[in-house]
């Protein structure tokens, strides 16, 4: 008899492991036949999504992932426009940090924090808000709850190639040009010194001395200017005053201020020393410049940095890799560890849920997945993404990091001095508005001083359009 | 009577789907431009404007400059491929040889999505990238960057409408000229007219109706032109290739400024009615002058 009740017990207990073990399988038995449909850029991490983390969903829930991934404007519209109609094509979409401003001022989204408390059946066990970094918090409403699960998280920095910096016979040759060590910069005067120096060390080379985000018909020269140039000259959030609804000096602004202004000219002036293709490049065409070898030096967004220092298969400067911190003007660091500024773009995004969604539930259990600490390691060795603290410590990431020049630990430990997008409810709309005025200063047709003048002043008149500020 | 019923019936399912999918949207756009209505604006819901909209569209810069820019595009592209085209055509109406090859391959980029002509064009011009930059550098020492200078991108943008129109334009001429009457022509030339005189007093005229169908329909695409000109250039440098069609874009998706948007659709709409209307105006009445 009692070895009947131990048999018994034993198969009970086996019986019952499994379930609680499996909770994918569980969870998503009601919802089998259900397929979530999603849509985010073309990004590293954004494919990482659709060709490994989509099918493991699948496989352990039976419910299908469709995730479109597409350039970065058609991702914005598409979602944009789906949440608006009200129409329910998207099960969930991505929320760059940036927009998360202006979606909720619109409710588009489902309160994550409000429907896992609803839903105590759909709480994947291994799912915490505690396990990620505080960049989860630009995913927060008015009252701490959640309304994105941050997918990708990184900070813009300064890529040098080690290779050339370290070249005895560059050093040598730096210093009797300039009078001072060839080294990354440290101020804005060497890196125009560093990049006028390599992009005139031979006529018929493929090298250039910086890359330049400076598409001239795009947003991506807006957004290196505003959040990367801008900042480490102490202009903060794109040197707007939102209360005030002001942006130029005069109203309390300082988009138009000397600093602003001197910010542009060094930045537009560097183009004498980019390749060709820099007034072409948006994020993804700069990384691929600088994994071609083409540039010494540059910004780039960090969601590249793991393949440009690791990949042999897509980059020429694999072990050639150098990471720093940006060059900025005296006080700037200070006002960042003070937190009153910041020396660059921390950016990233995260998957929400519209209330459009005809899939709630299923897309419930997706955002955990993507949330859940068993794959964080493989996804940010693929797209040098971190958005959880404990990723930073895996053996599988420090391999990487160690390869990509401390790149992860850089942002591990220096990341708080980076910010992302500022809390406009008018982002896109101000952005369009004086992105015409940056472009203009890129091609010579304005100078740094009448582009931003005249930018500042759009920017307020759209402000005002729109019935934001003091206006 | 009976047959004017029963015709109004079978048509009746066309008429209504050309509503539905014609007026209505047009009708929708006309409301619209009379709102001010951005759905990100600290009031996103729609508001009566008046025609605050249309009163704006008049002092906007960027606005007028993309109108211009279109119209001189429209000139461009226009006037390049009706005299290429009809010269080609009057060429493929000749035993030449080759001639078929030939009109196969001139005719290949008609069958091409504008879209992906503009990504084409768009992975031969990249610096760095793209064979022709290398070439200009190579052969005519020409720093050749679309994004950077203004004239090359618009130079380009046009050339590369003209690549993808021409032979539209040269095969419906060559419908027109392969109809043109015989003894007119070999009357003229009997009584000793040149080929100018003939070109201009016969063939000229006989062709006008092919002419005016072909203007109007490269004239209303020249000036709606987007997906070609969004791949290549994104509208840029700066705003230097930013056509109409490109501009209301970024009003309307981007800046979510949907009534300010629609109001430019209805000017354009309207000026497009209007330079159809003129030059059929003057083309017919130059026929009747002909006469």
């Amino acid at each position: 008899m009692p070895k009947l009740l131990l048999a018994t017990s034993a198969i009970a207990v086996a019986l019952s492991a499994p379930a609680y073990a499996d909770f994918w399988s569980d969870a998503g038995a009601n919802l089998q036949g259900v397929t979530i449909r999603g849509v985010s850029e073309s990004t590293p991490p954004s494919n990482y999504v659709r060709d490994v983390l989509a099918p493991q969903f699948t496989e352990a829930t039976g419910i299908e992932v469709e995730f479109e991934t597409t350039s970065w404007d058609q991702m914005f519209d598409k979602a944009i426009k789906d949440m608006e109609a009200g129409s329910g094509i998207y099960d969930f979409v991505y929320i760059e940090q940036d927009i998360i401003y202006s979606y909720l001022a619109r409710d588009f989204l489902v309160n994550i924090s409000d429907a896992l408390e609803a839903n105590p059946s759909l709480q994947a066990p291994d799912f915490s808000i505690e396990d990620f970094t505080t960049f989860i918090d630009n995913f927060r409403g008015a009252d701490g709850d959640i309304f994105g699960v941050p997918m990708e998280a990184f900070i813009k920095v300064y890529l040098y190639r080690k290779d050339l910096f370290e070249d005895p016979a560059h050093q040598e040759a730096f210093k009797a040009k300039y009078g001072y060590d060839l080294a990354p910069a440290t101020t804005f005067d060497q890196w125009r010194d560093n990049a006028e120096y390599f992009a005139n060390l031979d006529p018929n080379d493929e090298l250039w001395g910086t890359t330049v985000q400076a598409a001239s018909g795009h947003p991506a020269a807006f957004y290196e200017f505003f959040e990367s140039i801008a900042p480490t000259y102490g202009v903060y959030d794109w040197g707007i005053d939102m209360a005030k609804g002001a942006a130029t000096v005069e109203k309390g602004g300082r988009m138009n201020s000397p600093e602003a202004k001197e910010a542009l000219a060094f930045w537009v002036g560097l183009l004498d020393f980019a390749p060709p293709e820099a007034t072409a490049s948006t994020w993804d065409e700069v990384a691929s410049t600088f994994a071609a070898g083409r540039a010494a030096q540059g910004w780039v967004y960090g969601e590249n940095a793991a393949w440009v220092a690791t990949n042999p298969e897509k980059s020429t400067v694999v072990g050639k890799v150098g990471v720093a911190l940006p060059p900025m003007n005296p006080g700037v660091m200070e006002e960042a560890e003070a937190g009153e500024g910041y020396i660059g773009y921390y950016d990233g995004g995260a998957f929400g849920i519209p209330h459009s969604s005809k899939n709630k539930e299923a897309a419930l259990l997706w955002l955990q997945f993507i949330g859940q600490p068993s794959v964080q390691a493989d996804w940010a060795v693929a797209g040098s993404r971190v958005v959880h603290q404990a990723t930073f410590d895996d053996p599988k990431v420090k391999e990487v990091d160690a390869m990509a020049d401390g790149y992860f630990t850089m942002m591990k430990e220096q990341g708080h001095l980076f910010k992302g997008a500022p809390e406009f409810p008018f982002h896109a709309q101000v952005r369009e508005a004086v992105a015409p005025f940056i472009y203009e200063a890129i091609v010579g047709t304005m100078t740094p001083e009448e582009a931003l003048d005249q930018a500042a002043a759009a920017a307020e008149a759209e402000m005002a359009n729109l019935g934001y500020g003091g206006n | 009577m009976r047959n004017t019923t029963t015709g109004w019936l079978l048509i009746a399912p066309t008429l209504f789907i050309l509503f539905i999918t014609g007026m209505v949207p047009f009708l929708y756009v006309l409301a619209v431009g009379f709102l001010d209505w951005n759905t990100f604006a600290a009031n996103p819901e729609p508001r009566f404007a008046g025609v605050d909209n249309f009163r704006r569209l008049v002092f906007d810069a960027a606005f007028l400059k993309s109108l211009w820019l279109t119209f001189k595009f429209t000139l461009f592209v226009l006037a390049s491929q009706l005299i290429i085209g009809f010269f080609l055509a009057k060429m493929l109406m000749r035993n030449v040889p080759l001639k078929g090859l030939f009109r196969t391959v001139h005719t290949l980029p008609l069958m091409i999505a504008p879209i992906a002509v503009g990504a084409t064009w768009r992975l031969m011009t990249v610096p760095g990238l793209g064979p022709i930059p290398h070439w200009m550098q190579q052969w005519f020492d020409i720093s050749y960057v679309l994004s950077r200078f203004p004239d090359q991108a618009f130079a380009t943008v046009v050339i590369m409408d003209i690549w993808h129109w021409t032979p539209l334009v040269t095969l419906t001429l060559m419908a027109g000229l392969s109809n043109l009457p015989e003894e007119p022509l070999e009357q003229a030339r009997i009584d000793g007219a040149g080929e100018w005189r003939i070109f201009w007093d016969i063939t000229l005229p006989f062709l006008k109706p092919v002419l005016l169908t072909t203007i109007f329909i490269r004239l209303m695409d020249a000036l709606r032109t987007v997906d070609e000109v969004w791949m290549l250039t994104g509208g840029g440098p700066g705003a230097e290739t930013r056509f109409i069609g490109l501009h209301i874009w970024r009003v309307v998706f981007p800046k979510t400024d949907y009534g300010y948007g629609a109001a430019m659709s209805l000017i354009t709409l309207y000026l497009t009615i209007v330079m159809c209307w003129l030059l059929y105006v003057a083309m017919t009445g130059m026929k009747e002058k002909s006469r």
